[in-house]
Formats: structure tokens, C-alpha cells, sequence
């Protein structure tokens, strides 16, 4: 009782935070994260592109672009999925008032297409009222084409 | 000389692992800032609104009608003399002619059985000339 020792004794506990498990942590977060990250593009389709000396970047955020492929026989896909040409304006519609009329509309056209399915693929966008659209290509050097 | 032989050397033999996680946040970030994403890349055009339909004089058109084997056909306005060319060549009419009318409009009608690029050769060849009032339409057989 004399010593009054129960007062002086140090705790065992370091008072630090460990800090050498910090890094193995972040790697789990990164890891679950990067697992689990699930981003909205649709799934390229085999395509002959076409290519184009003016092709320009579209400067859009990827969200605000849609993608809508027609391959060689006229079929038409938004995100996957195959839709019949004249419901292609019910389809785009509620996408483009989604998105405050801010979307883009990108066509990856095969280079085979026959031009009315293109034709009738327009009318089907202004139907929607859609504005803005981007005939998706491939950049092409002016010495490519020289050759062909 | 044998007090020396049993001396341990001062420089440890395994690798120091401490500095391994900031090897690798260095190499990840450093990655992560160099990584460039594909852009799309293609031609813009700006489609009419529905049910807008604009009066233009004739003489301000130049008809360009892509043919099915990708042949280009330009008709000038009230002209009735017809001009037939490669898609490639579409550029340097368009830049002579535009430079003689600044509101010409350029109408590219492409024939309904057409391919696809045919008509995308003509609109290159009208972007990388500058035009910018293009109307794409459908030709009418």
C-alpha cells in the first residue's frame, strides 16, 4: 500500500496506431474495388469499320454517349440487345430525355450497310428527337488512302 | 587474424520489405496517369428537327448523288449538266464552289442500295473540306 504503484505502472498498449498493416489494407480496398467496379458499356460487336480522314474525337463523357450498332444485314443493337427499326424510337426517347437531351447518338455502321437501313435508322432519331449524331469511324492517314 | 574470420558481416541477406507497398502505390499511380483510353472518334452531324422543313433557294444547293458503286454524281442547283467523280474528289469541288457561294448546302442523296461507306466517303471528303450545312437524304428512285 505504501508504494502506490498501481498508479505509475505504464500501460502495455503502444499508443500508436499501427501504421505497418496500412498499406496491406489500402491494396484490399483497391482490390474489392477494382472487383467489384462494374462499368456500363455495351459489348463491342464484329463490325467492318468505316474509316474516315475528318474523323474527329467525340469530346462527350462516355455516358452521354449511345452507342447503336447496325451490322451488315440492317439488324440494329442499343446496349446488347437487338430491337426491330421502327421501335428504335421508343428505345432512344426515354434515353435521351434521361439524359436532359445532352446524348449523343454514336452509329457504328458496317461499311456494307445497304443505305436505306441507315436512312431509315435517321428517321427513327429525328422521330425521337434526337439532334446530335456521330457516324462512328476509324481514323485514316491520308497516305492510306492514297494507296488503296 | 582467425578473431577476424568469425566477424558477421554488418549487411543483412534478405531484401527489406518495408518500402515493397510504396514500390507498388509508385508503379500503380504512375500507371494509372499514363493510361490513355481510346476516344470514339467519327463524324458529327446535327440531324433537323422533326417537322422542319427550310425553304432553300435551288441556286444554293449542290446535289451530290452517291451511286451504288460509290461513283459520285454533283448537280449544281438550276444546272442541269452533271459531273461525275470519285467520292475523293468531292472535296476540292466543294472548297472551288464554296468559295464562289458561302451558303451553298450541300445535299448528299445516296442511293437505297448503296453501301454504307460509300456515303461516309462523301461526307469526309465535305468535312475535310470544311462544309458545314450537309443534309443527308435518301435517293428517290
Amino acid at each position: 500500500m505504501a508504494k502506490r504503484g498501481g498508479f505509475q505502472k505504464r500501460s502495455k498498449a503502444s499508443e500508436e496506431i499501427p501504421s505497418s498493416s496500412l498499406a496491406d489494407i489500402a491494396f484490399l480496398l483497391l482490390i474489392f474495388f477494382m472487383v467489384t467496379t462494374v462499368f456500363p458499356n455495351d459489348k463491342p460487336r464484329q463490325i467492318n469499320w468505316v474509316r474516315a480522314q475528318a474523323a474527329e474525337k467525340i469530346s462527350e463523357k462516355q455516358k452521354d454517349i449511345l452507342n447503336i450498332w447496325m451490322e451488315k444485314d440492317g439488324t440494329v443493337y442499343i446496349n446488347d440487345q437487338e430491337w426491330p427499326m421502327d421501335e428504335v424510337h421508343q428505345v432512344v426517347a426515354p434515353l435521351y430525355a434521361s439524359t436532359n437531351r445532352a446524348l449523343v447518338i454514336s452509329i457504328r455502321g458496317d461499311r456494307d450497310v445497304p443505305y436505306h437501313y441507315m436512312d431509315a435508322l435517321q428517321k427513327q432519331l429525328v422521330a425521337a428527337g434526337v439532334v446530335r449524331v456521330v457516324f462512328a469511324a476509324q481514323l485514316e492517314r491520308q497516305m492510306q488512302r492514297e494507296r488503296r | 587474424m582467425a578473431v577476424l574470420d568469425q566477424k558477421k558481416t554488418k549487411v543483412s541477406d534478405e531484401i527489406p520489405t518495408s518500402s515493397m507497398a510504396d514500390i507498388a502505390f509508385l508503379l500503380l499511380i504512375f500507371f494509372l496517369t499514363t493510361t490513355v483510353f481510346p476516344k470514339d472518334k467519327g463524324l458529327a452531324i446535327v440531324l433537323p428537327e422533326e417537322g422542319v422543313t427550310a425553304q432553300v433557294s435551288q441556286k444554293n444547293i449542290m446535289h451530290i448523288i452517291v451511286e451504288p458503286n460509290c461513283t459520285v454524281q454533283i448537280k449544281r442547283g438550276e444546272a442541269t449538266n452533271v459531273q461525275t467523280l470519285r467520292a475523293a474528289d468531292v472535296q476540292g469541288v466543294w472548297r472551288q464552289a464554296a468559295a464562289d457561294n458561302p451558303n451553298l448546302i450541300a445535299a448528299v442523296k445516296t442511293d437505297p442500295d448503296a453501301p454504307y461507306k460509300c456515303m461516309v466517303d462523301v461526307l469526309d471528303a465535305l468535312h475535310l473540306a470544311k462544309a458545314d450545312k450537309i443534309s443527308l437524304q435518301m435517293l428517290e428512285k
